[in-house]
This record gives C-alpha cells, structure tokens and sequence, in this order.
C-alpha cells in the first residue's frame, strides 16, 4: 500500500522528495514519465506552480493525475497568481481531488518569467496563506464563512539556509507558527552553512527537508552564485568541477557527498535536479540511499 | 510628492499631429519641482510642438493641476483654452485627469505618473507609499512594505533577494533589509515578530 507523505514525515526514516514540472501544453506525457523515473524512490513529488514565473499546466490538476498514475504528491501554491478568492477555490479543488499536502511559497516576480508584464497579485504572503489554509482546515473561510466540508492537508513551506539572515529565520518562525508542518529549502552546497542554519533553526521538531541540485558544469555553479538568491556554491566545489573528466558525474559526487553530511543533520533531501530526474535514482543509489519497496 | 517623469517628445508629438490649436497647462507643485511641469518647460515644449509644425496656441503654469476647481477658474486662469482643440497637460495623472473634469476637447498627458515618492534635492526617492487607505507604517519603522515591496509582503522578506538587493531590481535595497535596518536603529526589532494580516484592498 501507498503511504502518504505524512506517515513519512512521522516515521524516523530519512525522506525523499523530488521535483517534476508540470507541461506547458496539453501533452502531459513527459511529466508523466519523468515522474516514472522516481516512482519507488521518493516519499512524495512536488509539483511546481508556474515555477519561475513560466507558465505552465495548474499543478492541482497535475496533481490529480500523478495521483492516478500511483503517486503520493505535494503540490505547490505560490501566492503570485491569485487573489484570496482564487487561492480557497484551488484549496478546496485540491482537497475534493484527493490531495494531501500543499507547499506555500511567495513565487518569483512575473519579470522573471516568460509572462513579463503579468499583474502581480500577491494579494496574501506565504504566512498569510499558510493561516488560511488552517482556518480552512477548521472549517472556515478567510472572510469567517463556514465550510461545507473542510479540506485536509499535511502543509509545508519553505526557506534558504542563510542563518546570518535574521529577517528570513524571523519569517521561518512565523511560517510554522502559521501552519508548516515541514520545510523544504533552497539547494544546499555549503554543508556547514546549513549545520549554522539548522542550529539556529527554532523548531527542531518540524520536519527540514534540505534541497539538492546536483551541479552539471563549473559554470552552473557561478551562474547560481551570481544569480540564484540563497544558493553559495563554495571554491573547492567550483574547481572540483573545472577538474573533473566528467563534470555530471563530478556533480552526481558532490551531491552524494552532500547527502551523506544532510542525512546526520536533518529530515530529509528535496531533489531539484536541472532538467528532470533521470540521474535522480542513481545520485540516490550514490547517497546510500535504497529504494522504498 | 507625486513623482512623474516626461513621455518621449515624439509620443507626445504623435498624440497632438492632426491638431490645430494646442494649449499647454503646468503644474507648479510636484512637476514643476521634476522639472516636468514648470514654466521652463511649459515654455520650451510649446518652442518644441510648434517648431515640428503644430500650432500652439498658448501656455499656463495652473498653482496646481489637482486643486483647479472649476471650469470658470481654469477659463479665468487660461482665456485662450476656448479656442484649443487640444489641452496637453504637463502634470501627474490626477492633475490631468482634473483638468479633463473642465474642458471639452481631448486631454493629453504630457507625463507619466510613476509612483508617490519624495525629492531629496535632485535625487527622486520612487515608492514612498501605495496610497493603499489604511496606513499601518509605524509597524515597520517608517519603511511602508506595501510601497516598497514590489511583493507587498507584510511578514517579511521572500527568498528572491540577493545581498540586500531586491529580485525584481537589483539596483533596489530590499525593502525588509530596510525595515529590519531601521528597526534595529529604533531599537523596536520587538515589532518583526507580529503576524501581519492581509490589508482588504480599497475599494475604488
């Protein structure tokens, strides 16, 4: 039998997330099958929502049919493009189809997308959202309206690991006062940075689950420390890189390595790899990690 | 102040191209300190429209676009806009929109009007205030989140900021790097730890 994302999270065993894009288009056979690649290796997918501000297929709906297709889902709620009226329509779509668990994020700005001059919404933050949908999950509506039926959902938000960053953990705090069950963060290559983090961390019994990229060139990796906010991808590891015969399998290595030094400090490895998972069951094979069946 | 910038002269041309009689109006307050507005620039746009061929037929620089109330005052103020056929108004969008409340013919705006900000000598300081009808700025040390945030995040920074810098602009300070600065030279960081709710929008 299929065990939900929650019986994970209350197991003692090291979780396993990954990442699957839903299309941007009707055809939905790539995501399917990327998705394939992972199934009996992770606790759950995460579904994307217009991630990066492209657009893309609803990730309820993508959702559904992942579930269909035998897979247990979190699909993610950006706050970008819907008002608080859009936002309890989808919760209460994603709740009637069978959805478990929600990630609330605020999502990035629509000038980094492919949608440039799209009206931002933005109409509630990520703590705001994260409130609502435990009022909705006590049978209310944001306006104080009773629910004829309330969803239920295991929820999560997420973070960078920046612990000299006193604004952010402030708003970590508040992320799980408002609801947030677990965390999943931004990609993690500084190992200790994050030890700093998770020690500054002030809910040691929520649930981190660290976010892995495996890097593919030396070049990825300066262009996310010049571009990608809360990633730092240190010296030793860009030479590493530079060095290596075969830089994806230097960056299989890396993350392994990582994975090895994530699984001593917290819950659980978010995978985000660059372009789908094919490489995503051997990196984990790397990692010491078998498959769930 | 209301901070507003000029529309390109061949915008402003194109709108006014089949016209015959323009009048010019300025706005002594806000543009005219922008230096988009004033009478030297009432003056060198109306030297500007007739020198590519458009009659202009005259000019004024109104105390303030936004406080003409009437259309007596403004014939009072401007004899010669009965005879336009045209009315370009170089002043922010609620100056414009007032004089249009007056006159006739079509109105033009010789501006546009960018956000509500301040002026710290020649330096234009965007984003001050969203104007949003339930102020609440005292909550974040002065620095207005709504404003200033391109977000509107209420609780707090999103994660697409980089070195203090905002994702949207990264010529931007972020606007919680901001307010946590700020906080902590007040010594009230005992106001990041509130739960901000939603503000319900104003309803136009």
């Amino acid at each position: 039998m299929l065990s939900t994302f929650n019986d994970a999270l209350n197991s003692d065993r090291f979780i396993v997330t990954a990442e699957v894009a839903p299309p941007k288009g009707t055809d939905i056979s790539a995501t399917l099958e990327d998705a394939d690649l992972i199934r009996g290796w992770v606790d759950a997918i995460n579904i994307t929502d217009n991630q990066h501000a492209v657009m893309r297929m609803s990730p309820v709906v993508v959702g559904k049919l992942l579930m269909d297709a035998g897979h247990e889902v979190i699909v993610q709620f950006t706050c970008r493009d819907r008002n608080r009226l859009a936002l309890q329509s989808d919760i209460l779509a994603a709740s009637v189809l069978g959805i478990r668990n929600l990630c609330v994020m605020t999502g990035d700005y629509p000038t980094k997308g492919d949608h440039v001059g799209a009206k931002p919404v933005y109409d509630l933050d990520s703590v705001q959202l994260l409130s609502l949908i435990t009022k909705m999950m006590d049978g209310h509506d944001m306006a104080g309206n009773e629910l004829a039926g309330a969803p239920s959902f295991t929820i999560g938000a997420v973070s960078n690991t920046e612990a000299a960053r006193r604004m952010q953990m402030i708003k970590l705090k508040k992320k799980i006062d408002a609801g947030a069950q677990f965390i999943q963060t931004q990609a993690v290559y500084d190992v200790e940075g994050f030890g700093e983090f998770m020690d500054s961390f002030t809910h040691p019994d929520v649930p981190v689950i660290a976010g892995i990229i495996p890097l593919r060139s030396a070049g990825m990796a300066r262009f996310m420390n010049g571009n990608v906010p809360g990633i730092r991808v240190g010296d030793e590891l860009i030479s590493r890189m530079e060095d290596a015969e075969d830089p994806v399998q230097e960056g299989l290595e890396i993350a392994a390595e990582s994975i090895r030094e994530l699984r001593k400090m917290c819950r659980g490895v978010h995978m985000m790899p660059i372009g789908g998972n094919s490489n995503t069951p051997k990196l984990l094979e790397m990692a010491g990690i078998s498959a769930l069946q | 102040m209301i901070i507003s910038s000029s529309k390109p002269f061949s915008e402003i041309l194109d709108m006014l191209m089949d016209k015959e009689s323009v009048f010019i109006i300025g706005c002594s307050v806000c543009a005219a300190k922008q230096h988009v507005g004033g009478e030297p620039e009432v003056e060198e746009m109306s030297s500007n429209i007739k020198d590519a061929g458009v009659n202009v037929i005259g000019g004024v620089v109104a105390k303030a676009a936004c406080s003409v109330r009437s259309r007596e005052y403004l014939e009072e103020l401007a004899p010669k806009i009965k005879d336009a056929d045209a009315v370009l108004v170089m002043a922010c969008g609620s100056g414009t929109s007032n004089i249009a409340r007056f006159v006739d013919v079509d109105v033009y705006p010789a501006n546009n009007t960018e956000s509500l900000g301040a002026m710290a000598g020649d330096k234009i300081i965007h984003h001050l205030c969203a104007m949003c009808g339930q102020c609440t700025i005292a909550e974040f040390g002065g620095v207005c989140p709504t404003a200033q945030c391109p977000k509107e995040l209420l609780n707090g920074p999103c994660g697409g900021s980089m070195d203090g810098k905002c994702e949207v602009d990264p010529e931007k300070d972020c606007a919680w790097e901001l307010i946590y600065e700020r906080l902590e030279r007040i010594g009230r960081l005992d106001l990041l730890d509130e739960v901000r709710d939603a503000k319900d929008r104003l309803v136009k």
